[in-house]
């Protein structure tokens, strides 16, 4: 473990975390939703994710300051997101992202987005203010089951509580499908507090699956 | 562009991307007071805006809409900016 490193991302990461977003966006699957819902190429998505990240804007997941990761011979090998929802009076992470999104994609991918929204309107779980938001979690094959990821999610914790000395909770949303990340999520003390399910069957042509769980967590 | 113009065609805008009615459209309005406005449906708003009125926002400035009311002063500042500056300035 002496030859990792922890520390916050920066700019040069930048590749990196969107490679963490696009692996944790797939969990299991070959299906990637900012490619599915806006009609575009693993690569479009890829660059606008990056673009995204460069803008800087902090408390969602698309922000760089909500990244921490750990390096291996100078090179990122796995990361984990997060933020205090709307901390400080901050704008809820859902608008801050969408901005993004409106002012990043093509205006091609956002006309077919729409097209979608009935599907995706109904999948959709709101984040509670103040709570820690976990979002995405994503290791580099090689350097798996040996505690990165739980010392990256306990950092998490540390920084958040030091941060908002009363924050109460800590949430991560995973596809039901994703067993992996439940598994990893239970084992630091994380436990289902509910699930909801796609009543429409097509959305499993867009995502990995129909069904999410909420995990949480109580950080006092 | 009058303030109150500007107001109506958001409101106008809202109903037909959330698909619902029953609010009203005050300065003070915020994404958690009305059913509906999620990530999704925000985006759409904010694009559709942009096309209605024929402006571009930057990120800064969406990033610092708590709610309508500072929607609306944007896009009276950016239609005005419009007249002063021709495209391409």
């Amino acid at each position: 473990m002496s030859e990792y490193i922890l520390r916050n991302a920066t700019k040069d990461d930048i590749p990196y975390l969107a490679n963490v977003v696009i692996g944790a966006e797939k969990g299991n699957s070959n299906k990637l939703s900012y490619s599915t819902f806006f009609n575009l190429s693993e690569e479009q998505v890829r660059s606008y994710i990056i673009r995204m990240f460069e803008e800087e804007v902090d408390g969602c997941e698309f922000s760089l300051s909500s990244y921490l990761l750990y390096e291996y011979e100078g090179n990122p090998v796995a990361s984990v997101g997060g933020w205090i929802e709307g901390f400080g009076g901050e704008v809820p992470s859902k608008i801050l992202k969408s901005n993004l999104i409106a002012y990043t994609f093509n205006p091609e991918s956002l006309e077919f987005v729409k097209t979608k929204s009935d599907l995706i309107k109904e999948f959709q779980a709101e984040r509670e203010p103040m709570t820690l938001q976990i979002e995405y979690c994503y290791l580099s094959r090689r350097h798996r089951g040996i505690g990165l990821a739980e010392n990256l999610f306990k950092r998490h914790q540390e920084n958040a509580i030091s941060a908002y000395p009363a924050i109460k909770k800590a949430q991560v949303q995973v596809f039901k499908i994703n067993t992996l990340s439940i598994r990893l999520c239970e084992s630091v003390g994380f436990k289902i507090a509910r699930t909801y399910k796609s009543s429409n069957k097509e959305i499993l042509n867009y995502l990995p699956s129909d069904e999410k769980c909420i995990l949480e967590k109580e950080l006092q | 562009m009058e303030r109150n113009e500007i107001k109506k065609e958001v409101k106008i805008i809202f109903v037909s991307v959330l698909k619902n009615n029953n609010f009203e459209i005050s300065d003070e309005l915020t994404a958690n007071d009305v059913d509906g406005w999620d990530s999704l449906s925000h985006m759409v708003i904010v694009t559709e805006v942009e096309k209605h009125f024929d402006i571009k926002f930057k990120l800064k400035d969406l990033n610092k809409l708590n709610n309508i009311g500072n929607l609306i002063d944007l896009v009276a500042l950016k239609t005005e900016q419009k007249l002063i500056l021709p495209d391409g300035l």
